[in-house]
């Protein structure tokens, strides 16, 4: 759907300087990509230490000028994955895309500032995890309280993320002045919905940051309330998955049917898919505090029926980038029932990486429907079942697709060819199968009742024993998993920095092959009806704010009414 | 997009296939999401005793016998078969740290915290709840078996954490007099 080459010559300050603006574009994408990449290395580095420790192995003593403990490990790894490594690639890819598809500039200083803001945060986050001043874990609950710099640098990682949302609207309109009465190109618009989402949700962490937590640290106030900071942090920390997986998802519907050799099935399923994702996935987020007390059962039942809803786009997605791979393999040649299967393009790691994430992904989604439901959350709620949920979302369907992004993406940027097809092919499956071990090893486990986030092989042996014995088959596969993912992240990295640095010089891959659509008909601009109504996104944002609002006051109500302040505590 | 293209008949009647089957699939998806919906509900309905509830929600509010039995460690008889059992997550233990009660009992845990958050989790069991300083959530489930079963801390509270264990352990109804 680009409407490539027309725009700019219809534009004065475009046409002129089209060629340095975008390679301005690609410099500062590059930075995106290398420092978001740069932040899981480090991250997922320390992952396979937790799923050792979980086998039994301690290797903390051994660590300790770097790592003093396990919590610190799983701090920098939940900090350095799930925020800085998903939020510099997505900041990155959800403009960059975006401006390739409409080719209209981009606003350089804006994005660069968004760059720039995410970079502080991250150096200060560093610093108080790497101090050890802040081992809070990834979900900071107070009364736990870390270093102001810890605070500080969230805030603005925070904020800095929110920043593609005005560069969007920014280009998005600058699009709509040339041409006028046109739907938004499918992949802006995707990307659109999801910094909507984000923009949003954000407010969540965001008023726990400015008005409890930061104060807090800085010593302007005493004590906070730690069911209010806990509400409003899942007010966003549930939305955030979407913030994992909707960019993803911009991958697999924008891209990958054309990497693949086919063409999208549905357009418009693709944006009722995202319209969806930001309806429902916001006044959920209190589904996390099943386990908690202070309101009311009918709310958590609401939220219940509310959270299987959010299955439904992840659902349609299943079906619709199914479809769109098997059309991709009978064009190739496929027969039978499974023939357009292994009739893909196997040997390109893109689509390896994309449809091998897809495939976790089924077990990844299913398993996030027990922890949605109420009762059956009750057996699972804080065991290890829940990493290994969100390892086959956020840690293989983000993290995989990603790596996608990167095998052309380098080449696209730098002007460098990937070193090696096979290593990328290989990071690609041992993580997968890695990954796959690990979540498969967590989720059983976690049926026998072992905590997450829990230094068990610093217990002595017996103690560990008549805790964890009845587990130990699925608690051994997780360490297995963890070593194998080890070796993916050599092979992964070996490639990366390599191409970047050894890579021969190339001129593939400056085009971004955005897919086509299946059933567009010749001339017709707009899909139909139903994609022109979705176009009025504020209309939406309104009504989704609305919802919002109405899902958490009678939430926040009980809690705002009773002073109950605790002062911090520093217990690591 | 070449605006030139005339849909060719692989494209034609792979859509107009694809359409139908859309159409399936999603009613199919949503019949699946409202039975799980109505499973979970059900069960939530039935077995009400593992909701967790909330008793008071600041220091304020919890009566002077509470704050008492949560000093002692108490297990008071609340019925003829109902026991209520008052438990504190500190730095880094249970209070009280072994508990005893009876198969086939309804037992209602009535859990704080003195510090930071902690998680109240009865190794196999549905028994979860998070303990929060300043209020007290309760559960309350039947041990339809005799033996040991360990609390086992699930909420990150620091160094010690994995450390953070006691012990329930349920006297066969044999052994009652």
């Amino acid at each position: 759907m680009s409407a490539v080459g027309f725009a700019d010559l219809s534009h004065d300050e475009a046409s002129a300087s089209v060629g340095s603006t975008w390679a301005a574009a690609r410099r500062l994408m590059l930075a995106f990509l290398v420092t978001g990449f740069s932040a899981l290395m480090i991250g997922a580095s320390i992952g396979p230490l937790q799923a050792l420790n979980y086998a039994g192995i301690d290797l903390y003593p051994f660590l300790e000028p770097a790592l003093k403990t396990y919590y610190q490990g799983l701090t920098i790894h939940g900090v350095l994955n799930a925020y800085v490594f998903t939020f510099f690639v997505t900041a990155g890819l959800l403009v960059y895309l975006p401006a390739r598809e409409m080719d209209v500039p981009i606003p350089l200083g804006l994005w660069g500032a968004c760059y720039g803001t995410m970079a502080v945060g991250t150096l200060m986050l560093l610093v108080a995890m790497f101090d050890n001043s802040a081992t809070v874990l990834w979900t900071f609950y107070p009364p736990l309280k870390g270093s102001a710099f810890f605070y500080v640098g969230m805030t603005l990682l925070a904020f800095g993320s929110v920043l593609p949302l005005p560069v969007l609207l920014v280009m998005r309109r600058r699009w709509r002045t040339l041409h006028p009465g046109m739907i938004t190109p499918l992949v802006t618009y995707m990307s659109v919905i999801t910094m909507l989402m984000w923009g949003v949700c954000s407010l969540g962490v965001g008023l726990e940051l400015l008005v409890q937590l930061v104060p807090w640290s800085l010593g302007w106030i005493d004590a906070v309330n730690p069911m209010i900071a806990r509400t409003l942090f899942w007010l966003t920390g549930h939305p955030i998955v979407y913030f994992w997986l909707m960019p993803a998802y911009v991958s697999w519907y924008g891209l990958l049917p054309r990497q693949a050799g086919g063409k999208l099935a549905s357009d418009t399923m693709a944006r009722i898919t995202f319209v969806m994702l930001f309806v429902f996935s916001l006044p959920v987020g209190s589904h996390h505090q099943f386990a908690d007390p202070g309101f009311s059962p009918i709310w958590r039942g609401i939220l219940t029926a509310l959270t299987m809803s959010v299955a439904l786009p992840s659902l349609i997605t299943a079906f619709t980038i199914g479809l769109s791979l098997e059309y991709a393999g009978r064009r190739r040649g496929g027969r039978g029932i499974f023939g357009w299967f292994t009739a893909l393009p196997w040997g390109n790691p893109a689509v390896a990486a994309q449809v091998l994430a897809a495939i976790t992904f089924i077990v990844g989604g299913s398993t996030g429907l027990v922890n949605g439901s109420w009762q059956l959350d009750s057996i699972v709620h804080n065991t290890t079942y829940l990493p290994g949920h969100f390892h086959l979302t956020v840690g293989s369907v983000t993290a995989l697709t990603f790596m996608s992004l990167a095998f052309w993406m380098v080449p696209h940027l730098s002007g460098k060819a990937l070193v090696s097809r096979r290593l990328a092919l290989a990071s690609v499956w041992l993580w997968f199968v890695g990954i796959s071990l690990f979540a498969v090893g967590m989720l059983w486990s976690g049926l026998h009742g072992v905590p997450r986030r829990a230094w068990v092989s610093s217990l002595p042996a017996p103690v560990y024993d008549a805790l964890y014995g009845n587990a130990q088959l699925p608690l051994a596969v997780v360490g297995l998993g963890g070593a194998v993912l080890w070796l993916a992240l050599l092979c992964f990295y070996s490639l990366f920095f390599a191409s970047l640095v050894f890579g021969a010089k190339t001129e593939e891959g400056r085009e971004i092959g955005f897919a086509e659509v299946l059933g567009a008909y010749a001339g017709s601009a707009a899909p139909n009806r139903v994609a022109g109504a979705l176009d009025h996104i504020w209309i939406m944002t309104w009504l989704v704010a609305l919802a919002t609002v109405a899902a958490y006051v009678p939430i926040l109500w009980p809690f705002l009414q009773h002073a109950n302040l605790s002062t911090g505590w520093r217990v690591w | 997009m070449s605006r030139e293209t005339v849909l060719d008949p692989f494209d034609e009647a792979f859509h107009r296939t694809a359409d139908r089957h859309e159409r399936v699939w999603v009613l199919l998806c949503v019949l699946m999401l409202t039975l799980l919906m109505i499973g979970t509900m059900f069960f939530v309905v039935h077995d009400y005793g593992v909701v967790t509830r909330s008793e008071a929600y600041n220091n304020e509010q919890i009566p002077a016998e509470t704050r008492r039995a949560f000093q002692e460690g108490a297990v008071v008889r609340t019925g003829p078969n109902a026991y209520s059992v008052y438990i504190t997550g500190r730095l880094w233990n249970w209070a009280p740290g072994t508990i005893h009660v009876r198969q086939g009992a309804a037992i209602t845990f009535h859990v704080t915290s003195a510090d930071v958050l902690h998680g109240f989790e009865v190794q196999g069991t549905p028994v979860n709840l998070t303990a929060v300083p300043g209020m007290v959530g309760t559960v309350t489930h039947t041990f339809q078996r005799a033996g040991v079963f360990f609390i086992i801390c699930n909420e990150f509270c620091g160094l010690e954490h994995q450390a953070m264990v006691g012990r329930i352990v349920v006297d066969p109804q044999e052994a009652q007099s």
